[in-house]
């Protein structure tokens, strides 16, 4: 609050810019008109305002005429202002009693009229003199960043990001929901274009995130509620009750083997064509390898009772591990940065009752046949179907369909989108089913094929060769005639304008895509904006993709939409560097352009609050002539400065600094005057 | 005053991240525009009050214009979705009390944008021409 | 119709309660066609409570008056509740100061009044010129009963009645702890057929006509003070830092005036016509007010007032908003 209260003193200079603005606008007469404007007490014109001399003139009559406030007339703030507010800065005076009069890009190189432009440079310099005389110092802040990182998902996004900060030094708290790391990436089989077996890439990942020093894993538990700004957030975790001691749990299985539900409960994992029981793995290569009962199924959860001899699974684990009366674990953690990562669901295919997956068993997901083909899904690999409850019988399919774009770019399902992997994963499953059953007839429906990536084109064009049929054409439906297992897909072909009704014993669903169905549950937390995919929106579309609009709040993988595992890790690693940049400065700034507001103006009815794209704006209670009154408090590490709130304001009580309404009323006085 | 020596007088509020910046290269790239509008920098398009519009008006102005990014590309994400209300409704309003429409403008100008400017500004003159000079609620000066 | 006795005896029910601090409603005015809003604080004044066409008052314009009162030094503020009657237009003014947190809803206590339409003062004027004497009256579907100091003349709704109440959507409280009488039947609709109609003129005749409106203002701000929305500690309008409109009263200031009211309550005037009805110079009001409210009505599909939970008009958006003006 230097020099508040005193009169202003404004030094106005005119840059000429070399010959870019002095040949057009009038500099001379400039200075002059300026010199006489209410409160300046010096204007000069230079060459190159931005030079060193430049700079120097400033400083000095700074020292010497008292300035308190600056104008530059010269390019635009966007290009100098920070150059500015640092000559201010070094000459003792408070950065922010800087205005700037962009008489470049809006006068001499856009109106060639000397008169004109000069006239308008003259109304310009006098608006920012109006304004410069309201400027109000400000301070500049700069906050402790807590060196730990919150990392939400342990998909393949979540581990890469972990890892490298890690690795990195830093400290990472990985909070996964599911009792198993790996994400949808565990359930693949083969990964395109090169056909690296998923588990054989991924496992060892899961495996490093496990045993880091670094790395603190919280499976099986999610996130309660976050709070504070960049570089210091506070969360609170539930680790959800496993019913068993993670210490002492050998991952041995046989509690599983000896449940009486074992076999009998769908398994997530398997997208529910495998069983399991409620006790359980999801998977052998599950981290950790500890056991989990499952709450909603186990009997003597439920019911208070298993057997006549009580739970089977306690009486045989060797190190007595079973504990039915482990309750949530809350876990209250500080961290500087966030990394989202809570990766994808495959479309609903209820959702297109018209393919008939609800009812029909040989029509099936992508993600379901990735099971069935995967050596440890419930059939070993082999790809058979229809097999009993006991895992026998059943039959090997002798022709075979895949379906493009199945809930993508599909108005009438309300994705328009493309999901990017689709096109990819189905020529990979199209392969494998080539592999194991060397007589299948393979046909593939498709809109376009959209072989973008590296390898993929080639990737497809093997496909091709190896005799998978490409058939262009939309099926519109899906239905199962008599008695055997031929399932009819009606489409035409639209390359030769033929329908036909093509007969297959299995058909795949290319099912794109979506937004995780509880993305809620992290958009409330963390006040996250979603694109109209539904994904959450990054800070910008291309400059900024992995940033979101809360400072320290990163996005990996396909949180932020479809993308296939390359371009996740590559996004997980570019979060992840994010994060680290702000943990290795260990200081991050805050904007010093924030609103303010005047407490006794408020009229508490949180407007603000509710524009405010940052959550940066709460409502508090304020005594007010005896009444406990509810008014707008900004959190200033929140706030960016946008000012939306001030617009939405009925009162004028909440205000952006520099952008007042009083600031900016007297420009529009000058502006607004014809002449 | 005749029509054709008629030269209007715009104040313009541009957001800094999206429309001033194509202001900005609209210059860089010197696209000569009319020199009518004036310009005011705000940080976000969502920053400005409507009322600053009818101020403008009241000041003088012969014609008004905000200008902000593109519908999903505001920098501060959202404010350009509560501009847009705001405004279609001022909108509104002032032809409603008499305010020839065409004084009252609102464009989405993108950084890369700059010949878009030129158009806009062009158009802003051009209606705010054909409705003359402001004169309906204009404050008088009083020199005293 | 609503039984005054029941009426009474429920406000002194309500007074009698310790949690209840003071009842807002009407009673008999000292002369005129309308009724005189009253704050009453003691069971025993309940007697003097009235309901009938005459109570044209909005008394949710006195709640966040009475509520935020001022406490003396040394005194504990008083935090009991409110009790307010509403007929059905009033109670959309609740809803709405709720929608803005003027008050938490458990600080009310709302007599909701099932009502069948109010008295239009200047309507009653041309039919009964001045009257000195005080007047009560009755209303039905068809036909409105005026009693002008024992002589009773029965007239038609549309002739005396508020214009507002000829287009009443909303004739029963939206919002209540009570209903004093049977919810009444929903007997008309609003077409908006009079903002159709003047937005049918040019821009220089739109201006002509309010340029005299707006100059017979002399800006007495009874329309804001009147206004249950209007509740701000701090009217911009009135404000001298920064100082939005000059208080000379002539067309320029007057005109930026009149569209800084409208505008502010752009999504959540809820058409009680207050403003209107107390305007000394006659300007009117709800002209503008209407086009506001069916133009949000139109573009956004949004009307206030009506429902709690909903998100203030220009505090929301939705990304498929109108833009057809936007270059
Ligand atoms: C059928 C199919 C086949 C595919 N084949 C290939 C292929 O061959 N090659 C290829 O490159 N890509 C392929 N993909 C794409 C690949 O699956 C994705 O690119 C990759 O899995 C994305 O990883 P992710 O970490 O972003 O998300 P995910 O793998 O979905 O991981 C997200 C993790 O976050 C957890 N989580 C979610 N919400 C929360 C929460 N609120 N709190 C805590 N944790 C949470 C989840 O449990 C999960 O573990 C395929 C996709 C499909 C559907």
């Amino acid at each position: 609050m230097d020099n508040l209260n005193r009169r202003p003193r404004i030094g106005v200079y005119i840059c000429h810019c070399g010959i870019n603005i002095g040949s057009v606008v009038d500099v001379p007469g400039l200075v002059e008109y300026a010199s006489r404007l209410p409160g300046v007490v010096v204007a000069r014109e230079y060459t190159y305002m931005c030079s060193d001399p430049g700079q120097n003139l400033v400083k000095e009559d700074i020292k010497n005429e008292g300035l308190n406030r600056v104008i530059v007339a010269s390019c635009s703030p966007r290009m100098h202002e920070p150059t500015f507010r640092k000559t201010l800065k070094e000459a003792g005076l408070n950065p922010y009693y800087l205005e700037m009069a962009n008489i470049r890009e809006q006068c001499s190189w856009v109106h060639p009229d000397k008169e004109q432009a000069t006239h308008k440079a003259r109304k310009l310099v006098e608006a920012a003199v109006v304004k410069a005389m309201l400027l109000e110092a400000l301070e500049e802040k700069e906050v402790d960043v807590i060196p730990a990182c919150l990392v939400i998902g342990a998909g393949i996004a979540g581990i890469q990001a972990s890892l490298d900060i890690a690795d990195a030094g830093f400290k990472v708290y990985l909070v996964e929901k599911t009792p198993s790391v790996g994400g949808r990436m565990a359930q693949l089989d083969k990964t395109f274009p090169t056909l690296d077996c998923s588990a054989c890439i991924l496992t060892p990942k899961m495996v490093d995130v496990a045993n880091h020093p670094n790395i603190e894993l919280m499976s099986y538990s999610q996130l309660e509620s976050i709070e504070g700004y960049v570089g210091n957030f506070k969360a609170t975790v539930r680790k959800k009750a496993r019913f068993v001691n993670f210490n002492t749990c050998t991952g041995c299985g046989v509690c599983a083997e000896n449940c009486r539900l074992a076999g009998r409960i769908p398994n997530e994992f398997d997208e529910n064509i495998g069983m399991r029981g409620a006790i359980y793995l999801p998977f052998p290569q599950a981290v950790p390898a500890k056991y989990t009962i499952d709450p909603e199924r186990c009997l003597q959860l439920t019911k208070g009772k298993c057997g006549k001899e009580g739970p089977a699974c306690a009486a045989a684990c060797g190190p007595g591990s079973i504990d039915f009366e482990q309750e949530d674990e809350l876990v209250e953690i500080e961290i500087g940065t966030v990394i989202v990562a809570t990766g994808y669901d495959v479309f609903d295919c209820t959702r297109k009752p018209e393919y008939g997956w609800e009812d029909i068993d040989n029509v099936m997901t992508g993600l379901e046949f990735e099971r069935l083909v995967s050596a440890s899904g419930p059939t070993g690999g082999h790809v058979i179907l229809g097999r009993d409850k006991k895992g026998e019988g059943g039959y090997e399919p002798k022709k075979v369909a895949f379906i493009h774009c199945v809930g993508s770019r599909d108005k009438s399902v309300g994705n328009e989108y493309c999901s990017r992997v689709c096109c990819m994963y189905l020529a990979k499953q199209a392969h494998l089913v080539r592999d194991k059953l060397p007589d299948a007839d393979i046909a593939v429906f498709y809109m376009d094929v959209r072989a973008f990536g590296k390898g993929f084109e080639e990737f497809y064009d093997r496909v091709r060769r190896e005799g998978v049929r490409y058939i262009r054409g939309n099926p519109s439906e899906i239905y199962r005639t008599g008695e055997d297992h031929t399932v009819v897909i009606k489409v035409e072909d639209t390359l030769t304008g033929t329908p036909m009704e093509y007969e297959a014993d299995l058909v795949v669903l290319g099912v794109g895509l979506e937004p995780r169905r509880d993305v809620r549950e992290i958009i409330d937390l963390f006040k996250l904006s979603q694109s109209t995919d539904g994904f959450f929106m990054e800070a910008h579309p291309k400059l900024r993709p992995v940033d979101t609009a809360s400072d320290g709040v990163y996005l990996a993988g396909c949180c932020q939409g479809p993308k296939d595992i390359p371009d996740t890790v590559a996004q997980a690693k570019g979060a992840a560097s994010s994060a680290l940049i702000l943990m290795a400065y260990g200081k991050v700034k805050v904007e010093a352009l924030v609103s303010v507001v005047s407490p006794d103006e408020c009229r508490g009815c949180g407007f603000c609050m509710e524009v405010c794209p940052f959550g940066a704006i709460e409502l508090v209670d304020q005594n007010r002539m005896g009444n406990i009154v509810q008014v707008a408090q900004v959190n200033e590490a929140l706030c960016k400065g946008c000012g939306s709130c001030a617009a939405a304001c009925l009162s004028g009580a909440i205000q952006p600094r520099s952008f007042k309404d009083e600031q900016i009323l007297p420009q529009i006085a000058v502006l607004g005057v014809r002449i | 005053m005749s029509a054709e020596e008629f030269e209007p007088n715009i104040v313009a509020f541009l957001c800094n991240w999206c429309s001033y910046a194509g202001a900005d290269l609209a210059g860089t790239s010197r696209t000569q525009y009319l020199p009518n509008v004036k310009i005011i920098r705000v940080m976000c398009s969502g920053r400005v009050n409507p009322l600053f519009l009818v101020n403008a008006l009241q000041q003088g102005a012969d014609g008004v214009l905000i200008s902000g990014c593109h519908p999903g590309d505001c920098h501060y994400m959202e404010g350009n979705y509560y501009a847009r209300r705001r405004y279609t409704l001022m909108h509104k309003l002032l032809e409603h009390v008499g305010v020839d429409p065409g004084r009252v403008n609102m464009s989405w100008v993108s950084a890369s944008e700059g010949a878009k400017f030129k158009d806009v500004v062009e158009d802003t003159v051009t209606k705010a021409k054909e409705a003359g000079p402001m004169e309906q609620f204009r404050r008088r000066r009083i020199n005293w | 119709m609503v039984d005054e006795s029941k009426l009474r005896e429920k406000a002194a029910e309500v007074l009698a309660r310790e949690d209840v601090r003071r009842l807002i409603g009407w009673k008999r005015g000292t002369y005129g066609f309308e009724a005189a809003p009253c704050v009453i604080k003691d069971a025993s004044e309940a007697e003097a409570l009235i309901f009938d066409p005459t109570c044209v008052q909005n008394p949710a314009s006195f709640i966040t008056l009475e509520e935020k009162k001022p406490v003396p030094r040394g005194q504990e503020a008083d935090t009991r509740k409110i009790a307010v009657m509403v007929k059905g237009c009033d109670s959309r003014a609740i809803v709405q100061q709720l929608v803005e947190k003027a008050y938490d809803r458990d600080h009310v206590i709302v007599l909701g009044i099932p009502c069948l339409g109010v008295i239009d003062r200047r309507k009653a004027a041309a039919l009964f010129g001045d009257v000195a004497s005080q007047v009560s009256a009755k209303v039905d579907a068809e036909k409105v009963a005026v009693d002008v100091g024992g002589d009773v003349k029965t007239v038609d709704r549309k002739d005396i009645l508020m214009d507002k109440c000829l287009r009443c959507r909303y004739p029963n409280p939206l919002v209540y702890d009570e209903l004093l009488a049977d919810e009444v039947e929903k007997w008309a609709g609003d077409e908006f057929a009079d903002v159709g109609e003047f937005e049918g003129q040019s821009p220089e005749e739109k201006w002509a006509f309010w340029e005299e409106q707006f100059s017979k203002c002399i800006r007495c701000y009874s329309c804001r003070n009147v206004c249950p929305m209007c509740y701000c500690v701090e009217c911009v309008v009135t404000k001298l830092q920064p100082q939005w409109t000059r208080r000379a009263t002539d067309i320029s200031e007057n005109t930026v005036y009149h569209i800084q009211r409208a505008w502010h309550l752009a999504g959540r005037c809820i058409e009680c016509m207050e403003c209107q009805r107390v305007c000394p110079v006659d300007i009117p009001i709800m002209t503008l007010n209407r086009k506001l409210t069916r133009d949000v009505k139109e573009m956004f599909e949004y009307e206030p007032g009506v429902d709690v939970e909903a998100q203030p008009l220009l505090a929301s958006y939705n990304p498929q908003d109108p833009e057809d003006f936007i270059m």
